[in-house]
């Protein structure tokens, strides 16, 4: 690990652009944050804010071909993506990008992606509406071995820059760098801890977790809770550790030939047809069982010991996308009021 | 790394069999643009493979008879939904593609040697063909085993020449759910379902089986397994193989979860008391 | 990976959700994420939303445009196209006169579409015979409220769901049909709001509250008029709203005194002490809201339910203040535009009368052109005047009738006896398979232009996406047809001047423009130099028609009541997963996988009683037609009632419904008619109505 002292975060975006595609977290008029591509030209001031979409599209495509049949045989289609980098992600985001590199460990199509990124993460130094990263021990500080870079904002608006990993010592090189003296590392430590003490109190999270894996509420609960589950996989959509996916073919014909694309697109667990087989049997069908299924992925112990962490990693974005109020925060609280 | 990709095979052969049902032989083709990176050859009783109909996607099935040396293997399928009514459209010599072999199978190292209890539902047959085989071709002087069958109605019965070829050195019993007015039982047949045999199939044992195996609708699975309990077996003496749509069958879709496993990976077979947890 | 992001307005229904299209470098649509602050769906979307893409992307999407011979369709160029349409609409007007040609117009379509639809229907092709599907949705609420307040539009804003004491929900399935006002909803009503359902279902809302009033099908008024009864005998009205807003109400009182709870427990199935506990509920709330959907408006009975509702608030006050009014849920994302439009027989623009010289005059003016003056014909009336023989054109752009509207069999030989049949459309449909001609339509993502909600915001539309192949936008091809005809009243040069020659001539779009609306993410209308900011309740300090109406209604029975062949009552209902013919919702595999392709909802008792399990084949009959489809075996609609979405081109409900219409707007009365269900042979499909009518 290296610590250095950078007055100008610009000369930092630039040198990365040499050799990256660069893409930043941006805030239009209506406040809505998005990640977009930056160019050599101009390059928008770096904001902590959560986007909408998590990052998981950049490695986990939504909709991604797989292969083609060529009505010989199957060819694999891999992505071949340029080096990019994802600048300025949030703790919270790197962390499920952790989650999912784990899951997807040995997915060929995803780590094609995943191979060819630098992740430069950025500190939040204030709590944001919905999140709660601290709880589920995800941020607001980004973890050091979930990203290449970390950038945390002082004072004085000079920047402090982390390398923790060779990628980010390697991406780094060439920029003049003053070294910072550690006791920086110390004033980080303080500002994050502060941020921590500002966040409101989650304690009901912590409760609800514990509840939800005595084994203690009976489906009764999830029935009554999955009543307002519309299916709409907004949820799924938006949570940057959801994963599951489904398959289909696609013909294109064209005058001379005829291929056949397989592609995998983004699935939700919430679907009534979602485990339904050809015969209808369906193990799932009942729809608090779809609920629970998920929150159990997200906070079940087996889940924990399996990744080392929750599945949830605190972003909130369940909770102001859901249109049946039954989101993160809101289900929690019914666990410890209702359960 | 995984690879989604599959091998291209041959439709060589089908044969009707039962209701709605045919047992196919495929053929690995070599022309694949890469050395394949399955390993067909590992197969085991139990195990299953993904067949891809090109045009409309792929789904589980499990191997009747494994692949051979000349890359040959055979699978029962039954017309259920979009793609198995697809390709039973299709003709013989048509191109498709197949990946496998995936999940764990049958725990052989509970069955060599051993008393068995097989019983089976309508196409649930169709994983143990594999292993009966097997079982028939090495079985010990002292071994027993015993197949309960139970299908919906006569027609509806599969693997007829396979369970007359066994029949000369297993017991078996075929449970018939509905049967015609004039029909006559044969001496092995019975009116009901499998779960009312079991009593019956257990005596025929003069030393208790060492394991049991089911497969077939869940429901029936797992009131014999609780019939078989009741019978005096271990819950880690009962096998049982699941259904679940797959998509991938290497544990990322999640289509086949059960708790926090994956039926492709985890299982398709696992034992009672495993199982008694997560359903 | 996403190189742009377009900000854009959902195009299913007709709550208007805030939704942003992902571009990549390549300039295709990647997917879509929901607008974080907007003013309504606040970062939601529904299933249906969610979805967008797949309708959007489908290899199944028209490209250019086609020609029919015999059954089958050619590529011809835009050229050859606009000529054959221009030459036969030109040789049928010569022959036949104006009155035999039209358009339906559609409710999908942006509001710079519809105008130019109508106004190509009026100035160009001299006609008023111009409609669109507000006809079998809220036809009897145009013409109901219009009656007893003056204006047939939602009076409140979506934001009042968190602004209110209590909401009635009236035969509307809001969590379903409306998602994301659903949603609000089920959160007003976790936060203490009091919620009401009257709906013959178990919907999801009803199963969210104790007050559920399951009453029978078309027994509205009755319902209602016991509910007046009770306010009045108890003096729980407003009487200083009713005294200084009001007319009408001394006749009422009269009309409804005898019309006690007891005497309509048999005609409604609901507990006189429900119907009191209701009243007292919804007339002591300090604030009240009702929302109401097709199962008030979709009766023979249509527009007096409407009307009987208007009573209600009015006899509370409950209107023309926050958390209150009389609010139809509308189904399409532009119904309500269309509608103000005028893409109805009767009235310009703006709820103009055709009839009215003035109007005339001003529209024939402003256009500097001869217009039509006959009234025009209802869509029904085109089809049914088709089949007599005394229509011979028509136009038709993003509507599937052939799926949606009632009595498909007619609706079929009426479109096949045209003597031109023009489908501008984004995908094959049943209709377009009759078209002479199809046109590739251009998807909503590929254009600029305006949609208004059902709370009356009109919200701007931005183009992401050039139109697919040689697709256009409606008001383009309608602009190049005028061309090709000689005319050169559609000559606009972008959306922007659609827009403001339309406002100009519409007075609660006057002071609306392309930059006002996305500056202030969409205004509602009235906005006039009076209320320049826009309106969000109506009628607060004083009705259009001065004082609102009490208007006496009385229950009418349903057309076809059950009998010893048709035993069941059949409604229709919808689906979360599916938008109206499905034609886009269906194109993605997630929703299509969600249910079989057609089913009938039957309460287990039933199924039992005919020997059908869930999932298993079933045939549906009535005196209009056959289908064959899965029972889907659900407490969820009482013991005697079967329920069909008609989304399903496979097996369409529409075969089976009554065309009895309601004699004020020719609403067919869609939520009930009288079927004999069937089992089929076990492990039988169902065949699809294509297979059924030998038509493969």
């Amino acid at each position: 690990m290296e610590i250095y002292l950078l007055d100008n975060l610009d000369l930092l975006q630039q040198h990365l652009l040499i050799q990256h595609q660069l893409y930043q977290v941006i805030e239009d008029d209506n406040g809505q944050c998005s990640w977009q591509q930056q160019t050599k030209e101009g390059n928008a001031p770096l904001i902590a804010k959560l986007p909408q979409s998590s990052a998981k599209d950049f490695f986990f495509a939504e909709h991604e071909n797989l292969l083609i049949f060529n009505g010989e045989y199957f060819q694999e289609t891999l992505p071949k993506p340029a080096p990019f980098v994802l600048f300025g992600a949030l703790s919270c985001d790197l962390t499920a990008i952790s989650y999912q590199d784990k899951f997807f460990k040995d997915d060929p199509y995803y780590q094609a992606r995943r191979q060819h990124c630098l992740l430069v993460g950025l500190d939040c130094v204030r709590p944001c509406q919905q999140g709660f990263c601290p709880t589920v021990d995800a941020g607001p500080g980004v973890r050091e071995q979930s990203a290449d870079i970390i950038l945390h904002p002082l004072e004085n608006q000079q920047w402090l820059v982390i390398t923790t990993s060779d990628k980010g010592s390697e991406a780094v090189k060439g920029l003049a760098l003053s070294v910072a003296h550690w006791h920086l590392l110390t004033q980080r430590d303080l500002v994050l801890h502060q941020c921590e003490q500002d966040f409101p109190d989650n304690t009901y999270i912590t409760q609800a977790i514990d509840k939800l894996n005595s084994g203690e509420i009976k489906d009764s609960f999830w029935q009554q809770l999955a009543v307002q589950c519309l299916g709409c996989s907004g949820c799924t959509t938006l949570c940057p550790t959801c994963s599951c996916y489904s398959t289909r073919s696609i013909t294109v014909e064209s005058e001379q030939k005829k291929v056949i694309k397989q592609q995998r697109f983004w699935d939700s667990c919430l679907y009534e047809g979602f485990q339904r087989e050809a015969s209808f049997h369906n193990p799932s069908s009942d729809a608090g069982k779809r609920v629970q299924r998920f929150w159990h992925h997200k906070f079940g112990n087996e889940f924990f010991t399996e990744f080392n962490r929750h599945g949830c990693v605190g972003c909130g974005r369940c909770e102001q996308t859901c249109p049946g109020v039954i989101g993160i925060h809101s289900v929690m609280k019914r666990i410890n009021s209702d359960a | 790394m995984l690879n989604h990709t599959p091998d291209a095979i041959e439709l060589v052969d089908y044969i009707d069999d039962g209701e709605k049902a045919r047992h196919y032989q495929f053929r690995l083709r070599n022309i694949t643009s890469q050395a394949t990176t399955y390993d067909w050859q590992s197969a085991q009783p139990g195990q299953f493979f993904m067949l891809n109909v090109p045009s409309i996607g792929e789904a589980a099935f499990t191997f009747t008879e494994p692949p051979n040396e000349q890359g040959e293997f055979r699978a029962l399928i039954r017309q259920m939904g979009k793609l198995t009514h697809t390709l039973f459209t299709l003709p013989k010599g048509e191109i498709l593609g197949a990946r496998g072999p995936f999940g764990h199978g049958w725990p052989l190292e509970e069955i060599i040697g051993k008393n068995i209890i097989i019983i089976a539902g309508g196409c649930g047959l169709a994983p143990l063909v594999n292993l009966i085989n097997g079982l028939i071709d090495n079985l010990a002087d002292d071994q027993r085993v015993v197949l309960v069958y139970g299908a919906q109605s006569k027609r509806a019965q599969l693997l007829s020449p396979e369970r007359e070829r066994w029949q000369a050195h297993i017991k078996i019993y075929n449970t018939l759910n509905e049967i015609k007015d004039q029909y006559t039982l044969a001496e092995n047949e019975s009116q009901g379902t499998p779960l009312d045999i079991i009593d019956t199939a257990m005596s025929a044992f003069t030393k208790p089986p060492a394991t049991a195996l089911l497969c077939g609708p869940e429901i029936m699975m797992y009131r014999a397994a609780k019939q078989l309990v009741n019978k005096g077996m271990t819950n880690d003496a009962i096998f049982l193989a699941i259904e679940r749509r797959m998509h991938c069958a290497v544990g990322l879709c999640g289509h086949c979860y059960l708790h926090e496993h994956y039926v492709c990976k985890k299982g398709p077979t696992f034992s009672w008391q495993e199982l008694q947890s997560l359903v | 990976m996403c190189a742009d992001l377009v900000k854009t307005i959902c195009p299913f229904c007709g709550v208007g959700c805030g939704m942003c299209l992902k571009i990549n470098e390549q300039g295709q649509l990647l997917s879509v994420e929901p607008q974080q602050n907007h003013p309504i769906s606040q970062g939601k979307l529904c299933e249906k939303g969610w979805s967008t893409p797949y309708a959007i992307n489908t290899n199944e999407r028209i490209t250019q445009p086609l020609k029919r011979i015999n059954k089958k369709f050619y590529p011809i160029s835009w050229q050859e196209a606009l000529t054959t349409i221009a030459c036969e609409l030109t040789s049928i007007i010569d022959e036949s006169g104006s009155q035999t040609v039209g358009i339906i117009s559609s409710a999908r379509a942006s509001n710079e579409d519809n105008y130019a639809a109508q106004k190509f229907a009026r100035a160009v092709l001299k006609t008023n015979n111009i409609d669109h599907c507000a006809r079998i949705c809220h036809s009897p609420t145009v013409a109901g409220l219009k009656q007893s307040l003056g204006s047939g539009a939602m009076t409140n804003s979506a934001k009042d769901i968190f602004d209110t004491d209590l909401i009635l929900v009236f035969g509307a399935d809001p969590t379903e049909n409306h998602s994301i006002l659903g949603g609000h909803i089920m959160q007003a009503h976790a936060q203490g709001t009091e919620l009401i359902v009257v709906d013959p279902r178990v919907t999801r809302l009803a199963k969210l509250t104790s007050m559920h009033l399951q009453l029978k099908l078309g027994s509205n008024i009755a319902l209602i008029n016991a509910l007046l009864h009770v306010i009045i005998k108890e003096q729980w009205f407003d009487k200083n709203f009713i005294s200084s807003r009001t007319q009408g109400f001394e006749q009422l009182a009269l009309h409804v005194k005898d019309i006690t709870p007891e005497s309509v427990e048999s005609i409604t199935g609901v507990s006189a002490e429900l119907i009191r506990t209701t009243a007292r509920a919804y007339s002591q709330a300090k604030r009240a809201m009702i929302f109401y959907g097709m199962g008030i408006t979709q009766y023979v009975s249509g527009t007096n339910n409407v009307i009987s509702l208007a009573n209600l608030a009015l006899s509370c006050g409950h209107i023309g203040k926050v958390g209150t009014g009389v609010n139809p849920l509308r189904g399409q994302n532009n119904v309500q535009g269309a509608c103000d439009m005028g893409c109805l027989p009767n009235v310009f623009p703006g709820y103009q009368g055709v009839a009215e010289l003035e109007s005339q005059e001003k529209f024939s003016n402003a256009w500097g052109a001869k217009i039509a003056q006959q009234p025009g014909l209802t869509s029904l009336g085109m089809t049914k005047a088709a089949q007599s023989g005394d229509f011979h054109a028509l136009l038709l752009f993003g509507e599937d009738p052939v799926v949606t509207d009632p009595d498909q069999n007619h609706v079929k030989s009426s479109l096949k006896n045209l003597d031109l049949l023009v489908v501008a459309e984004l995908t094959m449909t049943e209709t377009a398979k009759l078209a002479d001609i199809i046109l590739p339509a251009a998807s909503f993502a590929e254009k600029d232009g305006t949609f208004t909600n059902c709370e009356r915001r009109v919200q701007k539309v931005n183009q992401a996406l050039a139109p697919r192949g040689e697709a256009k936008g409606d008001w383009q091809w309608l602009q190049a047809l005028a061309k090709q005809m000689g005319s050169q009243l559609l000559n606009w040069q972008n959306s922007e001047e659609v827009f403001n020659e339309m406002a100009s001539l519409t007075p609660d779009y006057q002071a609306m423009t392309y930059q006002k609306i996305s500056d202030n993410s969409g205004l509602q209308w009235p906005c006039t130099f009076d209320a320049p900011e826009g309106t969000s309740i109506l009628h607060q300090q004083s009705f259009p028609i001065g004082r609102a109406r009490f208007i006496c209604v009385n229950h009418v029975d349903i057309d076809e009541p059950i009998d010893d062949l048709f035993p069941l009552l059949l409604t229709t209902n919808r689906l979360h997963f599916h938008y109206g013919c499905g034609s886009m919702t269906r194109k993605s595999p997630l929703l299509e996988r969600e249910t079989p392709p057609g089913l009938l909802f039957i309460n287990p008792i039933d199924a039992q009683a005919l020997d059908i399990t869930h999932q298993a084949p079933v045939s549906i009959k009535s005196r209009r037609g056959y289908v064959e489809t899965r029972a889907m075996l659900s407490d969820d609609v009482p013991v005697g009632l079967v329920a069909m979405p008609y989304h399903f081109k496979e097996a369409p409900s529409n075969q089976l419904t009554n065309t009895a219409q309601d004699p004020v707007t020719k609403m067919p009365e869609l939520k009930a008619c009288a079927v004999a269900v069937t089992p089929l042979a076990k492990g039988q499909p169902p065949k699809t109505i294509q297979q059924l009518q030998g038509e493969q």
